[in-house]
């Protein structure tokens, strides 16, 4: 069995448009949390991974390199990994094998966005070479998808709202979280702008600026730190990847094959037969509101064609009996370089006990899911409050 | 740690500029040439691990048309670094340490010659709001170490030049090479500086290329080839950004992951027979023979080095692959590979690799 | 000795302009050409049968080195779409417009392009649609040789709005 690796430490800035800061003082304020959270010293990480989103969002090539000193990082190992949206999930995980190899014993993972900094419309809308420029934004991607989830599985049109509404009033009980809406309603969005249709205003993701840090280490070290800190680490029962092509015939991009995979072989490490009663609640990519049923399906929560059956029924609410995104989710706040690390961070906080108001009750273990590209990219773990 | 050995290596020739092939084209081949010596199949690999960097592409998110090339269906399991693939070797060792698979193939991307003009795109590199609206010319940080270390006495530019003339003059036998040829030294410091007291040919070239590596766990490593190399230790360490800050006649962050990597490998970098260095300019190389220990019995760059061809982000891949092709062909026994990112060699890696035993 | 601190610096402007070349491929290069001559020209995987529009050099399931360029009607029909309904920097048209994935007739990948000349709400999926080109003078080989799809039937058809009437800026 492969030695016992936890989450020790976990640090984030706030979501939010940030022009008050440097991007060095945005990783930092988080680095620096996480650090604190497990009672280390900068001189006591032994290796770094770092998770952003594409250079040409804020315009900093090979941000590792000016950010050696905001990350501690002189002298140690700095591995920047980099696999589209899903980036911070496959970050996580790489700084867990630096742990299980042996070839580090306490690694901190960090992840930022900074779009505020550059012109991120620019570097979206530069000509990809040989595509036809269609000008139709992040959304314009998602939204076919969409209908074809829509028409595929018959759910109502009011699951997309209800969803909206579900991750926002999420929010509410979490200072981190960029947009805070006490006022939202099914009403107010379905009456919000129609921007990608059928994806409304109210239904999309915003643009943050952020950052978020986790301390990943072996077992002895987890147990002597939650020793001394009096807080519990959240133990890795699982965890993977999966990548597929992007275009070929006959791909399905409603329930893409990689993300079956990628959550099977999760479940299957952990000992998991039937997640959604052995688990309790679920961090998930999420940057449409349709998402929520979509992934669901797609990593086994809910039967195919049946997973907005779950929203209409409350169970993803936080009074139900597997909340989905506690935290507010992508729908709430989306530094899309630290996104996918927030989705595994915040699976941790819940089974450590410690997140807050927004914290669900008797979690014992959690989801942190992340996705990229056009579906393409799938990363996962489970953590558990026990020891796996 | 658990045994991996280098089975396979391939790499496309250097060229100035690709202007044929787009990168699934350049990268096909060379998959397949370094999956065919292995005697694999694309489903007998376990994991994928690139390189590549998007300043050099132009595009956001670059890297995934080479997933075409790889063939990721069914689904595999893989990653990327947006750094020079050797980063990315590094992260498939590790995956073959934990022992959910035998078989990993690396790759790197690297095209220099897409930009129009390097001297728009490197300054990102720098320290947003103290260095980039500087602007500096993409050779002035290089520069200036190079003054640093003819200031500090520690070599002169007949040295730069012999390193010049050893590089080329070796790469005259290597295919894949872009630049190799036969200069006196005295013709080579008749040339005019790019960036005083560096010349044309103290500087590595642009190019195009793509190299591949695959890797694999103990005994499925002997099984797929006769001779594997073995990764026996590999480590890379970060110093500080700000160039001020540090001593730039220094490489402390290269003996430091030499030293890392010679714990884990059982010996140091002083003991092996070849080294493959990433010398983005000829000046380093003394560098970082000072910094590893290097003595007489070690030959250095016998491919010609990256100052005979510079891929971009495959550059520290291929030194990886040159150094195991030394040990495979018998020519070595020990050898070490270095790879750089950063100003003024800011992030170095270091892999010892070994034959036999 | 005390210092009175300035007002922080809050942005300053470092502008990149990077230009770039950017290489087609050979596979590409075969389906950009046809573009130009108002072709679309598809191939096939020899060996799991499956064609591609546009055409990479290899399968990306079978990485068998794809055949020879067959033409293609350039008909299909719409698999999944969406409607841009508003407007955003950098936008190249007016919303609302829509955005298909359209099943080409005779491939089995889909393509990515608006379909004009139908109110947005007339738009569902399995519309049969063909291709509009650019005036021939306007040809490149580039898929922005077809300025847009729109429906087969013309009995579907609406005039183009004014703005989109003349060739796009």
């Amino acid at each position: 069995m492969s030695p016992r690796v936890a989450v020790v430490g976990v640090g984030q800035s706030k979501q939010a448009k940030q022009r008050e800061v440097t991007i060095a003082a945005l990783v930092r304020e988080s680095v620096g949390r996480a650090l604190s959270d497990a009672q280390l010293e900068f001189g006591q990480i032994d290796a770094i991974v770092l998770s952003k989103t594409p250079d040409l969002f804020d315009g900093v090539m090979q941000p590792e390199l000016y950010l050696a000193d905001a990350l501690g990082a002189r002298n140690l190992p700095v591995t920047r990994v980099f696999t589209g949206g899903s980036v911070g999930g496959h970050a996580a995980i790489h700084g867990t094998h630096l742990v299980t190899s042996g070839l580090a014993n306490r690694v901190l993972v960090v992840g930022y966005s900074k779009e505020s900094e550059g012109n991120f419309t620019w570097a979206l809308s530069r000509p990809l070479p040989f595509n036809v420029s269609l000008g139709a934004g992040a959304g314009g991607h998602f939204a076919p998808v969409i209908r074809d989830y829509i028409r595929r599985s018959g759910a109502p049109e009011h699951i997309g709202w209800q969803v909206a509404v579900n991750h926002r009033l999420n929010a509410l009980r979490n200072p981190y979280a960029h947009l805070h809406l006490p006022d939202i309603t099914v009403d107010k969005v379905r009456a919000s702008p129609m921007l990608w249709d059928p994806v409304r205003f109210l239904e999309s993701c915003p643009t943050s600026d952020g950052s978020a840090a986790i301390v990943v280490t072996g077992e002895d070290e987890a147990t002597r730190i939650s020793a001394a800190t009096g807080r519990p680490p959240a133990w890795v029962h699982g965890s993977a990847w999966r990548t597929e092509t992007g275009h070929f015939a006959g791909r399905d991009e409603v329930n893409p094959r990689a993300g079956v995979e990628c959550a099977a072989e999760t479940y299957a490490q952990a000992g998991i037969a039937d997640p959604v009663r052995e688990l309790d609640a679920a961090e998930l990519y999420i940057p449409f509101s349709w998402y929520e049923p979509i992934w669901l399906e797609n990593i086994g929560l809910a039967e195919t064609g049946r997973g907005w059956e779950m929203t209409d029924q409350g169970r993803t609410a936080a009074d139900g009996d597997f909340p989905v995104n506690p935290s507010g989710g992508v729908l709430s706040g989306n530094p899309t370089g630290a996104t996918g690390l927030v989705r595994f961070a915040e699976a941790a906080q819940q089974v450590r006990g410690l997140a807050g108001e927004h914290q669900v009750d008797r979690a014992r273990r959690v989801i942190g899911h992340a996705m990229g590209g056009a579906s393409q990219f799938h990363a996962m773990w489970v953590v558990g409050a026990d020891k796996p | 740690m658990r045994e991996v050995g280098i089975v396979a290596f391939a790499q496309s020739r250097c060229l100035a500029a690709n202007r044929r092939d787009d990168m699934a084209d350049i990268l096909a081949p060379v998959i397949a040439s370094a999956v065919a010596e292995a005697g694999l199949e694309r489903g007998d690999i376990d994991f994928f691990c690139s390189g590549s960097h998007d300043f050099y592409e132009g595009r956001t998110f670059a890297y995934i048309e080479s997933l075409d090339t790889v063939g990721a269906w069914p689904p595999i399991s893989e990653s990327h670094v947006e750094m020079d693939a050797a980063w990315a070797a590094h992260e498939a060792w590790t995956w073959l340490q934990l022992g959910e698979g035998e078989v990993a193939l690396v790759y790197g991307i690297g095209r220099g010659s897409l930009a129009a003009d390097l001297d728009q795109v490197m300054p990102a590199m720098l320290d947003p709001y103290y260095l980039t609206p500087l602007r500096p010319h993409r050779h002035a940080l290089a520069g200036l170490q190079a003054r640093a270390l003819l200031d500090a006495g520690a070599i002169g530019e007949p040295d730069l030049a012999a390193t010049v003339a050893a590089s080329l003059a070796a790469a005259r036998e290597n295919e894949f090479a872009q630049r190799s040829g036969v200069h006196s030294v005295e013709d080579l410091l008749a040339a005019p500086y790019v960036s005083a007291p560096l010349r044309e040919l103290d500087i590595a070239p642009i190019g195009d290329a793509a190299a591949v590596l695959i890797l694999a766990a103990g005994d499925r490593a002997r099984e797929l080839c006769a001779r594997p190399v073995w990764v026996r230790g590999i480590d890379h360490r970060m110093d500080t950004h700000y160039p001020g800050n540090r001593d730039l006649t220094r490489a402390d962050t290269v003996t430091i992951a030499a030293g890392r990597a010679a714990e884990l490998a059982g010996f140091s970098a002083a003991e092996v027979d070849v080294a493959e260095l990433h010398t983005e300019y000829s000046h380093v190389q003394p560098l970082l023979a000072n910094a590893l220990g290097l003595g007489a019995r070690t030959t250095v760059n016998p491919s010609g080095g990256p100052l005979a061809g510079n891929p971009a982000t495959a550059t520290g891949l291929i030194r990886i692959g040159e150094a195991a092709a030394r040990i495979r062909e018998g020519s070595a026994d020990r050898a070490l590979a270095h790879a750089t990112s950063g100003p003024a060699l800011q992030q170095n890696l270091i892999c010892l690799l070994e034959g036999a035993a | 000795m005390s210092i009175e601190l300035p007002e922080p610096v809050r942005t300053i402007e470092a502008p990149f302009a990077m230009d770039y070349t950017y290489v087609a491929g050979v596979g590409r290069s075969l389906c950009l050409r046809g573009m130009a001559r108002k072709l679309f020209l598809a191939r096939t995987c020899p060996r799991c049968r499956m064609v591609y529009f546009p055409a990479p050099e290899q399968c990306a399931r079978c990485l068998a080195p794809l055949g020879e360029p067959v033409e293609l009607p350039g008909t299909g029909e719409i698999h999944t779409f969406c409607v841009v309904n508003f407007p955003f920097p950098g936008q190249l048209y007016q919303p609302p417009y829509v955005v298909a994935h359209i099943n080409l007739d005779g491939t089995g990948t889909t393509l990515m392009q608006r379909i004009m000349e139908i109110e947005p709400d007339q738009v569902a999926l399995g519309l049969a649609v063909e291709p509009v080109w650019v005036p021939d003078n306007e040809l490149e080989p580039s898929l922005a040789s077809v300025r847009y799809f729109r429906p087969r039937d013309p009995a579907l058809r609406s005039p183009l709005p004014d703005n989109e009437s003349g060739a796009h800026a």
